[in-house]
């Protein structure tokens, strides 16, 4: 008893130490802290908003790519500006952009050097008390407590999974530690007190490159960052152990890797179903957000079995292609992103496989970034008059190298057992 | 002296054909005419055509309503037939023909005349439109998600063919109207047979689509057989219910199978939106016995594939 009523004062006085802390680093910080407004020249209004802070003591800030995506897609509709913990307004400069990490610098003037926040030099450790900053919802800046939990393992581009609330408004604000450096941005929530972070190294490195070359043009920087991504994406992939399963009757292959998951459904307990029906979907979990009609970097696969029970191959088969007839892209994209498709058909079979297929292959090309394509594949095999395996998945904003060792690895890891 | 009167409708169609071999023969509504005519417009002695030795003369006998010549808008009293005049009068009007009159070329029977005849026996006749309900049939069945039992099956085959069965109906019933031969089991024999051919050639296009790759631009050449086929039909439609020229048949047909299909061409036009972000490919796939063709290597296709890329790029350049 006289244990639990100690466990209980001492996590009372660090409740209250914690609130002590917050209500410390926000007053602390608070003139480096920013909301970065997003405003459109033709109504004058705010369209978006989000929160930034200031990195160096002449006025560059740091904020999400999301929150002036619409500047840095369409410079001749919007403006960007800023408003401080005092209320004043004044215009921003868009500096360089991480569209993988999901981040930003932008730019104020300055008269004179002010304070600014500290890029931690190390990651916390893991249960370590953290400090998120932003303007949830236009409420005016406020500081959340919460923790550090690691970095989440399904995602391929680094995220730190933080436990507690980052709400909307307060993407591109710092998170810190107790000593007041930035640990990590928000960027991200899953709702009930999971957050994603962008660690700070994340930052660093943009950072460095922009005292590097502060002159980019940001439609070729965004080039090269997704040119390099899907590179390193597809590779690691390729380079990944691709696990045989068997669906139905079929060999299929699932690739092994953290940051794509798979699920599973089946109409096996629908009786009276004329077909049974068994799919197998993966897909990466995240994907990069370029403007609010165009996401990439997307990946998905979709294995699909079917059995006829009491059908005639005839009417199987009639019904097995409406379930081929219809792929479509997995990431949205608008006409000024995208050409439409093109596609290419023809009757296949992989000298390694014992399986027949009718295979589709199409894609698509990106405006702004050259040499960049969507994908998207679908086979279906014709060579059992009773069962039926379609094997589908689409790739966005890849290399022709990259699609095409893709396809083939693809397409030579499917068969009948 | 001998003249040969017909009497013709408004639109020069045939009523009845007379010859005469007196001097003069009267026209009008009195029973004591040579020709007796019904139209309450026409005089009881209307006019007559009288042979002066020398040439066939119309006179008018002082008709209230008059007599018109060819297009001609004066009344006329006396008139010397040529042959081939059409005198109006009333609302009737007749055509005067001498005897040494041109005619037209014999019309050798067309080369489907066989084609037609074999069609009309009604072993052929009855197999058609039963291979036709069936397949009617068959194609319910597999749009069905679920099983079909055979009642439902018969209803759906004989509706269809029924449906189908007006069309024929329909251009034979126009035929009669338009005073020749209705003709009604040739139409349907004909109509059948090339519904049939329809079906054959939807099965033949997708056996081709199935089998043979994109790198075939032959796939959209066979879109042009349903083009066809429905020509064919119209022509031989109209070869068999309406007596025209070969020229006149040919242009009717044409135009009626270009509104059919440049009418759904163009709609499709109009519906289809300015950008698409959907995949438009050929998914076509048929049982295991419907392929032909052999397999091409992951190496063929992933290079056939990759020519996509260039191509797109392009158009992504030009869209810009």
């Amino acid at each position: 008893m006289k244990g639990f009523i100690t466990l209980l004062l001492f996590s009372l006085s660090s409740f209250a130490y914690a609130t002590e802390q917050a209500e410390q680093i926000f007053h602390q910080l608070a003139p480096s802290l920013y909301q970065i407004r997003l405003i459109d020249n033709a109504s004058g209004e705010k369209s978006s908003i989000g929160s930034g802070f200031q990195i160096t003591a002449d006025g560059l800030i740091a904020t999400n790519y999301h929150v002036v995506s619409g500047f840095a897609q369409h410079p001749n509709k919007y403006h960007l500006e800023y408003l401080d913990h005092l209320g004043n307004k004044a215009p921003l400069t868009l500096e360089s952009v991480d569209v993988i990490n999901d981040l930003a610098l932008v730019k104020r003037q300055t008269k004179s050097t002010m304070p600014y926040f500290h890029i931690a030099s190390h990651a916390p450790i893991r249960g370590e008390e953290i400090y998120s900053l932003g303007n949830p919802h236009d409420l005016g800046m406020i500081v959340v407590p919460g923790t550090y939990n690691g970095l989440k393992i399904e995602s391929f581009n680094d995220r730190i999974h933080f436990t507690g609330s980052v709400n909307s408004g307060m993407s591109g604000g710092p998170v810190v530690n107790k000593k007041a450096e930035v640990v990590g941005i928000n960027v991200a929530t899953s709702g009930n007190q999971i957050g994603f972070l962008v660690p700070s190294d994340k930052l660093l490195a943009l950072f460095n490159n922009y005292k590097k070359n502060s002159s980019q043009n940001i439609d070729q920087q965004i080039s090269t960052q997704l040119m390099a991504n899907q590179k390193k994406l597809i590779s690691t992939l390729l380079k990944s152990p691709w696990q045989k399963k068997t669906l139905g009757s079929a060999i299929i292959s699932t690739i092994d890797v953290p940051f794509i998951r798979c699920w599973g459904e089946s109409n096996a307990d629908k009786a009276d179903a004329v077909a049974l029906l068994v799919v197998t979907n993966c897909a990466l979990d995240d994907n990069t957000y370029i403007s609010s009609d165009f996401f990439t970097n997307s990946i998905d696969i979709e294995f699909k079995y079917m059995r006829s029970k009491k059908l005639s191959d005839l009417k199987f088969y009639h019904l097995y292609q409406q379930h081929i007839s219809n792929a479509g892209p997995n990431n949205r994209a608008s006409k000024n992103d995208v050409s439409e498709y093109q596609c290419h058909h023809d009757l296949v079979k992989a000298s390694n496989s014992n399986m027949n297929t009718k295979s589709i292959f199409c894609t698509r090309a990106y405006k702004k970034f050259p040499k960049l394509f969507d994908v998207l594949f679908i086979s279906a095999s014709i060579d059992k008059g009773d069962q039926a395996l379609i094997s589908h998945f689409t790739l966005a904003g890849v290399s022709q190298n990259s699609a095409m060792a893709f396809t083939k690895k693809f397409m030579e890891s499917i068969a009948w057992k | 002296m001998e003249i040969i009167i017909e009497e013709i409708n408004r639109g020069k169609k045939l009523l009845h054909r007379h010859k005469f071999l007196t001097q003069k023969i009267t026209i009008g509504r009195s029973y004591h005419n040579d020709i007796i005519l019904a139209d309450p417009h026409v005089c009881p002695e209307h006019l007559s055509i009288e042979y002066t030795g020398e040439h066939w003369v119309v006179k008018d006998h002082n008709s209230i309503n008059g007599c018109y010549i060819n297009s001609g808008k004066q009344k006329v009293v006396r008139h010397i037939v040529k042959s081939g005049d059409i005198i109006r009068f009333g609302k009737s009007q007749i055509r005067l023909i001498l005897p040494d009159h041109p005619i037209s070329e014999t019309l050798a029977f067309s080369s489907f005349e066989g084609f037609i005849d074999l069609m009309r026996n009604p072993l052929i006749l009855s197999f058609n439109i039963l291979f036709f309900a069936f397949i009617a049939g068959m194609m319910f069945y597999l749009n069905q998600p679920s099983e079909v039992n055979p009642t439902q099956f018969i209803v759906k085959a004989v509706g269809v063919t029924l449906m189908f069965a007006t069309w024929p109906l329909l251009i034979a019933m126009i035929s009669h109207l338009n005073k020749h031969e209705a003709r009604i089991f040739t139409q349907l024999a004909i109509s059948f047979a090339l519904f049939n051919l329809m079906w054959l050639s939807d099965v033949f296009e997708s056996i081709v689509e199935f089998n043979l790759s994109s790198n075939w631009p032959i796939a959209s050449i066979i879109t042009l057989l349903p083009i066809a086929l429905t020509f064919a039909l119209i022509w031989l439609n109209f070869y068999i219910g309406f007596q025209m020229s070969e020229r006149r048949r040919t242009i009717i047909a044409l135009s009626i199978t270009a509104v059919l299909f440049g009418g759904g061409y163009i709609l499709q036009l109009s519906k289809q939106p300015e950008f698409s972000s959907r995949p438009d490919y050929d998914a076509t796939i048929m049982t295991p016995t419907f392929k032909f063709a052999a397999s091409s290597s992951v190496d063929k296709f992933i290079s056939d594939s990759s020519k996509l890329f260039a191509k797109v790029e392009k158009s992504a350049q030009k869209q810009k």
